[in-house]
């Protein structure tokens, strides 16, 4: 079962998905918390675009992504900011507005249409050694930002009002959120691929929820099953040849509808 | 206007997309008091407390809280919502919402220690719930959560409290009890309320200071002149039969 380690790729990409598992097991509790699976979805999406222009314009994809994601994920809190249309239109208006220039300037070349397959889609083949070096700083930077805030940003996403009147700085740990969220599934983007990272940034959380009696059961079930998710839809990418973020999202999947099973049972027999 | 007041509003003005939501309302509370705002629907109750919490800014005038800017002052504020929406089934516990209201206190990016917990304990003790501690928030009832939401703000230790609506959606039982416990801090600690209300027939009863508000002030004073003023017929557009409102419950119409 470990022959495959045995491979540079392979142990790249397992060092890639542990540090991916850790963002978005630990992002997924506030995108449950909030709502913002959408957001999530949207911005993964949006990535696309960013990819394209680094492809195109022979800047690093991945920065490309980071930089384009970051400004569309803080327009999405802008717009939305301003009242005049909820944070759901805003996703929906940016969301197919970004993938599609995304996936225009990348047909104007047929060179780089393999390379919109493994972005849409990860590929455990994708991952470098610059990749990794990025990999680390974006994980450090956003598990730290998590902690360090981890009390005020619960606090915000259940009753602004409240928290503003103890003088939490709403509005600025709203745009670092949304920063944190651009930078994860950016990280995320080369093992995953843009369409099923906001899976990670979900279903981790939603397994813990249905798991757990209090936060920190529910932040620890969460970290576990992406884990789990992560390093054992690898192994399955590998030995049945198929794609590891559909691998990695079925097994993520497969671990909440057993919590969820399990846990239906539990109650129902109390 | 005195700047010794704990809340100032001085000629303030707020529009939203192009409507006048406050025109030039101007009104302050002593602090100790308990200070009621009521008005119909849509009247700008809640504008005025976002302006208040700092959520919103005024296009013209000034807002003071304790003679600083919302946000810039030195006293705590604690502020209690209609509800809080926390996701179907989320684990988070009684305690840890009350823990919450230490958050100013903490400050940012630190850690909450012992004496904030036994700080929340005591507030969750105040308001009998404190063998709730560990039970998820959202299996208490409404009255059980609009408790919590107090202690969460009395963990605090807020020199104002403001709440919007404390007792929408909660039976007569649950509201009478609310507002004797607001009454029952007020006179134990040093404390100033700001309620918005629709509840007249509770504010009648409970409030110092009554402020009618219709875009504008319309009146503010003692409860027995605000409610007995023709002015309040005026804001909520009574029928005649409504002329008492003591007597022939208008809160309850409202």
């Amino acid at each position: 079962m470990t022959d495959w380690l045995a491979y540079d790729f392979a142990q790249r990409a397992l060092v890639a998905g542990v540090l991916v598992a850790l963002m978005c097991a630990v992002l997924a509790f506030f995108v449950v918390l909030r709502r913002m699976a959408f957001v999530g979805a949207g911005i993964s999406h949006a990535a696309l675009g960013g990819v394209a222009l680094g492809l195109i314009t022979g800047v690093s994809p991945l920065v490309a992504a980071m930089a384009f994601s970051i400004i569309v994920a803080w327009a999405i809190g802008w717009i939305s900011e301003r009242g005049r249309i909820t944070e759901e239109t805003a996703v929906g208006i940016l969301f197919p507005t970004t993938m599609a220039f995304g996936i225009a300037i990348i047909s104007l070349s047929a060179t780089y249409r393999q390379d919109l397959m493994a972005y849409l889609f990860g590929s455990m083949l994708a991952v470098r050694w610059t990749d990794l070096w990025l990999l680390f700083g974006l994980a450090g930077g956003t598990l730290a930002v998590l902690a360090l805030f981890f009390k005020e940003l619960v606090f915000v996403s259940i009753d602004p009002d409240a928290a503003r009147a103890a003088k939490v700085p709403v509005t600025a740990l709203r745009y670092l959120l949304l920063t944190v969220l651009a930078a994860t599934i950016v990280a995320s983007i080369k093992l995953v691929g843009v369409v099923l990272v906001s899976a990670l940034l979900v279903i981790p959380a939603a397994t813990g929820q249905v798991a757990a009696r209090s936060m920190t059961g529910m932040l620890v079930i969460s970290v576990i099953s992406a884990l789990i998710a992560v390093v054992v839809g690898l192994w399955l990418s590998w030995v049945s040849n198929l794609p590891s973020g559909a691998t990695i999202v079925l097994l993520a999947s497969a671990l909440f509808f057993a919590a969820f099973a399990a846990t239906a049972h539990s109650s129902a027999s109390r | 206007m005195n700047e010794a007041a704990a809340v100032a509003f001085e000629d303030v003005w707020f529009s939203y997309d192009g409507t006048n939501i406050l025109n030039g309302v101007s009104f302050d509370i002593r602090p100790g008091r308990f200070a009621a705002m009521i008005g119909p629907n849509g009247a700008g109750k809640t504008t005025v407390l976002r302006l208040l919490l700092g959520s919103l800014r005024p296009a013209r005038g000034r807002v003071r809280l304790f003679g600083a800017a919302p946000g810039s002052q030195d006293e705590t504020i604690g502020y209690i919502p209609q509800r809080i929406t926390v996701p179907r089934g989320f684990p988070l516990t009684v305690g840890e919402v009350v823990v919450m209201g230490r958050y100013g206190r903490i400050g940012l990016g630190r850690r909450p220690r012992q004496r904030d917990h036994e700080a929340a304990r005591r507030a969750l003790e105040r308001v009998g719930l404190d063998h709730l501690e560990t039970s998820p928030f959202g299996a208490l009832s409404g009255g059980q959560q609009q408790r919590v939401l107090i202690a969460r703000a009395l963990a605090g230790e807020p020199h104002l409290l403001i709440l919007d609506e404390p007792t929408a959606g909660l039976d007569p039982a649950a509201r009478s009890d609310f507002y004797n416990l607001c009454c029952t801090l007020q006179r134990e600690t040093p404390l100033t309320l700001l309620a918005a209300s629709h509840d007249i027939e509770a504010v009648a009863h409970h409030a110092d200071q009554v402020i009618l508000l219709n875009h504008t002030v319309l009146a503010t004073g003692s409860p027995h002149d605000v409610l007995h003023s023709p002015l309040l017929q005026e804001a909520y557009r009574f029928p005649e039969r409504h002329h008492e409102p003591h007597h022939d419950g208008p809160g309850a119409a409202l």
